[in-house]
């Protein structure tokens, strides 16, 4: 631990670097991975307000209060987090994979096992499945620009796999909840893998959800085959004091489909990244919508990059900011040379309640081909002061009366999902959040 | 007195005056009608009474019931039984018509103090009412007006008014633009609601929506004032004669 280092090491870095110790047990591939990362790390820092990616989310308070990774998992209260799961879960899930922590927990967990599908945790993986384990490090280039992809590396201690074999079809959704305990305050480090192999057809939800101050740096990989269909919903209820950092690495082989949905709903610094590779004739879909309050920040960020001919791509966001909140969506497109006849549409479209929150959105389109269908709109606005009016004319109260504006505004991008039980469970949580909005 | 404007004075942000100086009674079992040439400020009244942000009272006072209606907001007054079938119904996505509704009918439950209606008691009401206005129920499951043509608008604030059952229903211009058949809704609305506790302001144009729904008297709005009163014959001299006409025989400053 106290090992002289030989290369930069910035000052925010230093405490992470402390905490690094080599696991013996590990393999050395591994264990090589994540001695490159910490360096990595170490060298990049955090990354700044100058640049671009990270330039509407403030991470002040967490460099200024450090939250390092927890050695060991401390057990939480089961009773406790069940009763929470109760209300966070889908009722309908196939299977359910619980994270405290950023640990699986057997307990809180129910894994049907079924032929053709390896579920499971990433701990368990790296003892009977190494081969996926490895797909997911090292498959997934980018942390060697990604200062928290770096961490990630070097520290993660669990997460989830699941790969499923070619041809094969889940009827019913798998979920994943990650909980956080509350119980020390520390930074959590997730690397999850979903691998779907030639045809084959899955979808998946994850719940983020927790108690205390805790940082989740969470990355996940997925590899998609030749015609695979993924279908990703993801809830972020985070506590008021957390910081949320995910990354979703996309790689979508020929014909694949991948169909994101992500709502945002608390969390002190929110950040949702989705990174998708499309290959010829892939479809992919990003839907997504936040809610920001008090002083909360939320971003969305993606970059589907459409490396060959005919990918589709489209995307619709839509964000609530209130009090004080600031949210922000990045989305970038990139056709590249060969991909002719791309088809690629964006659209962002935000609310912003009372005079002091912020929206930031920034469509970014770079095309080098000819022959492609682009477009990208983006819009801000406030409550339609006539629609308050028509429904306090009926009697509804003007506090009501705003919830359900905002409801139905936020409600257009949740309807796309096309899953019953996954629509349902999620308006109900967003209703439920609105419940608490201030004015 | 259901209803008692005196001298009411109100103009727009920008300072122009609308109303100036309404007197008006309307008793509990009566029904009104307010007729006018456009930009006389029958919708300004209309929007007066509901509550509507935008206009400043300078002058004058409205009773509801022995009761300040200017110091209520909207929605209060909506509780207490005042019902505004607005002249152009609001778009509303996202949110569903008949939660909507719910919605309204709940809130002025809990006003009154009974209890709240479950999803089961609000169908059984919802489909009583569109049987006895004689409305289909494809409008139910549709965002608030959204994609909703002008007859389905309008005929959605009459079903609004028939659940709320107010005691005071304002309605502007609920005529205009009708074919005959939504009228007919229009007319079973309003006399399905005509009843000794209740009152009735039908603010229109024309007098088509007269010959359906018999106003006990008729009041004729000219430049921000009430500039005659009579029984229901004078909306056929009015339809006879035309606006600019009649009030130049009123011989008054109005015209």
């Amino acid at each position: 631990m106290n090992a002289v280092v030989d290369f930069p090491v910035k000052p925010e870095a230093r405490g992470y670097l402390a905490r690094f110790v080599p696991d013996d047990s590990e393999p050395g591939w591994l264990a090589a991975r994540r001695q490159q990362a910490m360096t990595r790390f170490a060298e990049l820092g955090f990354p700044n307000r100058k640049s671009e990616s990270w330039r509407y989310l403030d991470l002040q308070p967490l460099e200024n209060q450090p939250l390092l990774p927890s050695p060991a998992a401390p057990r939480a209260d089961t009773a406790a987090l069940s009763e929470r799961l109760a209300h966070l879960s889908l009722p309908e899930a196939a299977s359910r994979l619980v994270l405290v922590d950023g640990r699986f927990a057997p307990e809180l967990s129910t894994v049907e096992p079924r032929s053709g599908v390896w579920f499971g945790s990433t701990a368990h993986a790296m003892r009977e499945r190494p081969d996926l384990v490895r797909a997911a490090v090292e498959g997934i280039e980018g942390d060697e620009a990604h200062p928290f992809a770096a961490l990630n590396t070097a520290f993660f201690s669990d997460g989830f796999v699941l790969d499923i074999a070619p041809g094969v079809t889940l009827d019913r959704p798998l979920e994943i909840v990650h909980l956080g305990a509350g119980i020390s305050e520390s930074s959590f480090h997730t690397r999850s893998v979903v691998m779907l192999g030639e045809g084959s057809r899955a979808g998946i939800i994850e719940t983020y959800a927790g108690e205390g101050r805790y940082w989740r740096n969470d990355l996940v990989g997925v590899l998609l085959g030749q015609r695979a269909e993924l279908t990703r919903t993801v809830l972020v209820e985070e506590s008021a004091a957390a910081v949320h950092l995910a990354q979703i690495e996309a790689r979508l082989g020929e014909g694949a489909r991948f169909t994101g949905f992500v709502l945002l709903l608390n969390g002190q610094r929110v950040r949702h990244e989705a990174n998708i590779r499309m290959g010829e004739g892939a479809k992919c879909v990003i839907n997504g919508a936040y809610v920001v309050t008090g002083s909360d920040e939320a971003n969305i960020v993606t970059v589907v990059d459409h490396t060959a001919p005919g990918g589709q791509t489209s995307e619709l966001i839509k964000g609530v900011a209130a009090g004080r909140g600031h949210g922000a969506f990045q989305g970038r497109m990139i056709v590249r040379e060969h991909a002719q006849k791309t088809d690629a549409h964006q659209l962002s479209r935000n609310l912003i309640i009372g005079q002091r929150a912020v929206i930031d959105t920034k469509p970014e389109l770079e095309i080098y081909a000819d022959d492609v269908k682009c477009s990208h709109g983006a819009s801000v606005g406030d409550l339609d002061e006539t629609a308050l009016f028509y429904l306090q004319a009926r009697g509804i109260p003007a506090d009501e009366a705003r919830r359900m504006l905002i409801d139905g505004f936020l409600r257009e991008a949740v309807d796309t999902i096309e899953d019953i039980a996954k629509r349902t469970h999620l308006l109900r949580r967003l209703a439920g959040r609105l419940a608490e909005l201030e004015g | 007195m259901m209803l008692e404007i005196k001298n009411l004075h109100a103009r727009l942000a920008d300072g122009r005056e609308i109303l100036k100086g309404i007197d008006l009674s309307v008793a509990a079992g009566e029904v009104h009608a307010i007729m006018g040439p456009n930009g006389s400020g029958k919708s300004t009244l209309a929007a007066v009474l509901a509550g509507r942000e935008g206009y400043e009272i300078t002058e004058g006072s409205v009773r509801y019931q022995g009761r300040d209606l200017l110091a209520m907001a909207a929605d209060e007054r909506a509780r207490e039984g005042v019902f505004l079938a607005f002249q152009y119904p609001v778009e509303i996505p996202g949110v569903n018509n008949t939660y909507f509704l719910r919605a309204a009918v709940n809130a002025q439950r809990r006003h009154r103090g009974d209890p709240e209606l479950d999803a089961g008691q609000f169908l059984r009401l919802v489909r009583a009412t569109l049987k006895l206005l004689d409305i289909g129920d494809d409008l139910l499951q549709r965002a608030v007006n959204v994609g909703f043509s002008g007859g389905e608008k309008k005929r959605n604030e009459i079903f609004q008014m028939a659940m709320l059952e107010p005691r005071l229903a304002i309605l502007d211009e609920t005529d205009s633009g009708l074919d005959i058949d939504a009228l007919r809704t229009v007319a079973r609305g309003v006399n399905g609601l005509r009843s000794p506790d209740r009152a009735i302001v039908m603010i229109t144009h024309y007098k088509r929506l007269l010959d359906y729904v018999e106003p006990d008297y008729v009041h004729v709005l000219q430049d921000g004032r009430i500039i005659q009163s009579g029984d229901k014959d004078l909306a056929a001299e009015l339809e006879q004669r035309g606006y600019g006409t009649f009030a130049d025989a009123m011989g008054g400053d109005a015209a």
